[in-house]
């Protein structure tokens, strides 16, 4: 079932010459993780805003093109009414804190209080996502007392709460060690197994390379990819254009490493098995 | 240039709840790597060398001068400290201003200030943005402004702070040519980061930070060879190490080039 | 971490509700001026007093009313000296001569002021903030006013923070923050422009997040926590609104 449909976005923000989005389109289905990378000012953030409808309603400009995400026409819709189906989580774990609550129990009714949930019910989902995200020991801690990886946990948490279709992370865990941006890609993965459509924002090429089902790459606001991560990864053009692409991907290519079909290993495992694999033509 | 020499240091910000726990070395010109999780003491540390934080026991000497004997800002004369965070000090309304901040406090003249200042942009590849605005640049190019700053201090030692986060690969590139050019001029590079490629490639030293202590001390293969320490410290290593290791490869090579030479050099 | 200076407690004040103490608190203070003498000022002063020591804070009031003290006694000098209507004297040292009229109407102003003291820390100590703000949301004030009232209590002690992380950026660039009057002046612009826009990012970027959790729905808010007001707490209300009511009429008739 195609959950996500985006048709020729264009977009351009007040006061800027040149569009952020230059006629992006593609389509998720329900249950797929995507990836989306590309160098910076490449409107990565722009796109996964652009979801939830804060592009165009929050930041005025011109906009064109149509998305489609949970059956909500974005476009026609006001952003509380779009984020009752769509969840963004930003970059700082810090700015996604309230302000206004003083424990992390309190900090997920936030939205669900907005948003006129039924307090039987608020208290629910309160412990389903709070344990869900591994948070429910930290219930009464005050928000700000927490880990970054723990605060992005709880982003995610609250925006959990108000039980969207579809889960839209802007590069998540920049602002994480690596401990921490292992636990929020975790999350995010239980959370895909468990039938939520995700798509992360991210320059963590190798960890979206391990994990995602598609990858879409953007450039100066046009959509150059989309398609499996080894097929993505696979194209000469990337590294010129700014791109990133896994590190043991370059170095299959450069040693000539392919696999049958064409592309080339993208995750460690499948580079050893190759590694392995022409090791041993060399010994035989 | 300048020698750091770190003598059984010993740090709290609260009684009772120590930050560093008994930390000795010493760091000659070159450049030095600080991974470790969030908290493990890291950024506290480096404060520690521009005197920002003055040791609870033990001392820090930069080119034999005690960080108590001196003011930060005589300090800063010697270590360049680049934050995290480039809105914690951008206020001028034009680069240039904002690069010439530090030669000026410096009281160097005017003059010499704005070469300075040029030459730095020049050196991270922001040629041509003198007189915008910072904040008229992206965020990743306001981090490499910040950069500029320290670097038209001439500073015999250059501390980055998570350079690398939010950049993309050309960023990342850019930031690593800085790096390698001030290694080449003799200076002191120490950096904190999380990005495990970016240490492989152009840190020569590791310190492994782990609460409050140096879990480990090495060259960057020696370091990224032990996965086991590093997972201990909520670190693994980066792509290529693990690879190379996997294949029987150790030391393990680090980078996408010295692995197709070491695997070209076997056949 | 934030700025308030409400102290917790499971006293019969702390009990209250947040709207029964806001009124404690705005009738005790019209009280003050339309309360006749000083007898029924010192009464009020004492239910006053009488509630903070209930609430178990009344040691912790003790360093505020003396800190306004000294404004009393500004009261009791100068109308001493010098109030118009002064005639008999009372207490002559040396040069200076006090006068009754005088010290007696010094009384009834510091009687003014500890009493409007006394009861707005009976608001002040003993009424959480935020629970006083849900409390004003549930019947009608804008939900967004009440999360700006809140949000500001945490965020300035946040902003503290964040001046330090500023000091010690510009100090590392060779920027002098000890001296001088002067020195420490020249240090302002630096540390309050980045002060303002890292706030002023922050604060679209909190924008943001707030919006896709339904912030500007402008739908009836539910609340997590339920209100509870305690039966006493109607006889309370009762008996503050009446005496406010026999003292206006006293007012009237007298």
């Amino acid at each position: 079932m195609t959950v996500i449909e985006v048709e020729n976005l264009r977009y351009r923000y007040p006061q800027q010459a040149e569009p952020a989005l230059d006629g992006v389109s593609f389509s998720v289905q329900q249950g797929e993780f995507i990836g989306i990378i590309g160098p910076n000012r490449s409107g990565k953030s722009t796109l996964c805003q652009a979801l939830v409808g804060l592009v165009p309603h929050f930041y005025k400009g011109a906009i064109g093109g149509k998305v489609m995400v949970a059956g909500l026409d974005v476009h026609q819709h006001q952003v509380w009414e779009v984020c009752q189906r769509v969840g963004l989580v930003f970059q700082s774990p810090f700015t996604q804190m309230s302000g206004a609550k003083f424990t992390v129990y309190d900090e997920v009714a936030f939205g669900l209080e907005n948003q006129g949930v039924a307090r039987d019910e608020m208290v629910r989902r309160i412990e389903r996502v709070l344990r869900l995200l591994g948070l429910w020991e930290y219930r009464d801690r005050n928000p700000f007392a927490l880990s970054g990886g723990q605060m992005q946990r709880l982003a995610i948490a609250s925006v959990l709460a108000l039980e969207p279709e579809v889960l839209v992370l802007d590069e998540p865990t920049s602002q994480l060690d690596p401990a921490g941006t292992s636990e929020v890609f975790a999350a995010v993965s239980d959370l895909c197994r468990q039938g939520m459509t995700v798509v992360m924002a991210e320059h963590k090429v190798d960890r979206i390379a391990a994990r995602a089902d598609r990858v879409l790459v953007l450039h100066e606001g046009k959509s150059i990819a989309f398609g499996p991560p080894r097929q993505v990864f696979a194209r000469e053009d990337l590294p010129a254009l700014g791109v990133a692409i896994p590190p043991v991907t370059e170095v299959c290519r450069r040693l000539g490493w392919q696999l049958p079909d064409g592309t080339y290993p993208v995750t460690v495992a499948e580079a050893v098995q190759m590694g392995g694999a022409a090791r041993g033509n060399h010994n035989s | 240039m300048a020698t750091i020499t770190v003598e059984n240091l010993h740090f709290h910000y609260t009684p009772g709840v120590p930050v560093l726990r008994g930390i000795t070395l010493s760091i000659q010109p070159g450049t030095v790597a600080i991974i470790g999780q969030n908290g493990a003491g890291k950024s506290t540390f480096v404060r520690l060398l521009n005197g920002l934080l003055k040791p609870v026991e033990g001392y820090v000497q930069v080119d034999g001068v005690d960080t108590r004997s001196v003011s930060v800002a005589t300090m800063a004369r010697s270590v360049g400290l680049v934050f995290q965070n480039p809105g914690d000090q951008l206020f001028k309304s034009r680069v240039l201003d904002e690069v010439m901040f530090g030669p000026l406090n410096l009281k160097w003249p005017e003059e010499k200030a704005r070469e300075r200042a040029l030459a730095a942009l020049r050196q991270v590849g922001l040629e041509g943005v003198e007189e915008k605005n910072p904040y008229d640049l992206g965020l990743a190019e306001r981090k490499l402004v910040t950069v500029a700053g320290i670097l038209a201090m001439d500073t015999p030692v250059v501390v980055l702070d998570e350079p690398t986060i939010a950049q993309d690969r050309d960023g990342v590139l850019r930031l690593g040519e800085v790096v390698t050019s001030l290694r080449q001029e003799g200076r002191t590079v120490i950096t904190i980061t999380h990005d495990m490629d970016f240490v492989a490639r152009y840190f020569e030293r590791v310190l492994v930070f782990q609460n409050g202590r140096v879990l480990l001390d090495g060259t960057a293969p020696e370091v990224f060879s032990r996965a086991d320490i590093l997972s201990a410290a909520g670190l693994e290593p980066p792509q290529i190490a693990q690879l190379s290791m996997a294949l029987g490869m150790n030391p393990p090579a680090l980078t996408v080039e010295e692995f197709v030479e070491l695997m070209q050099q076997r056949t | 971490m934030r700025l308030s200076l409400y102290v917790p407690g499971n006293s019969w004040v702390h009990r209250l509700d947040p709207l029964t103490k806001l009124i404690m608190a705005v009738v005790a203070v019209i009280l003050v001026f339309v309360l006749p003498g000083y007898w029924a000022s010192a009464a009020l002063l004492a239910v006053s007093l009488g509630v903070l020591a209930s609430g178990g804070v009344l040691r912790r009031s003790v360093p505020v009313f003396l800190g306004v003290s000294l404004i009393a006694i500004t009261f009791f000098v100068v109308q001493g000296l010098v109030y118009p209507g002064n005639q008999h004297p009372a207490l002559t040292l040396g040069p200076v001569t006090f006068y009754q009229e005088g010290l007696l109407l010094g009384l009834k102003l510091s009687l003014r002021l500890y009493n409007i003291l006394a009861a707005t820390l009976v608001l002040i100590l003993l009424t959480n903030p935020s629970d006083l703000v849900e409390s004003l949301v549930r019947r009608g004030v804008p939900s967004r006013f009440g999360y700006v009232v809140v949000a500001v209590l945490q965020m300035i002690p946040n902003m503290a923070a964040t001046t330090g992380t500023i000091m010690d950026a510009q100090r590392s660039r060779g920027m002098e923050t000890e001296g001088s009057l002067w020195t420490r002046m020249r240090a302002f612009i630096p540390l309050m422009g980045p002060l303002v826009t890292s706030s002023l990012i922050a604060t679209e970027e909190r924008a943001l997040a707030l919006e896709v959790r339904g912030f500007s729905g402008n739908r009836k808010p539910t609340f997590l926590h339920e209100e509870v007001i305690p039966p006493y707490a109607w006889a309370v209300r009762a008996l503050y609104l009446a005496a406010l009511i026999l003292a206006i009429a006293g007012r009237w008739i007298g």
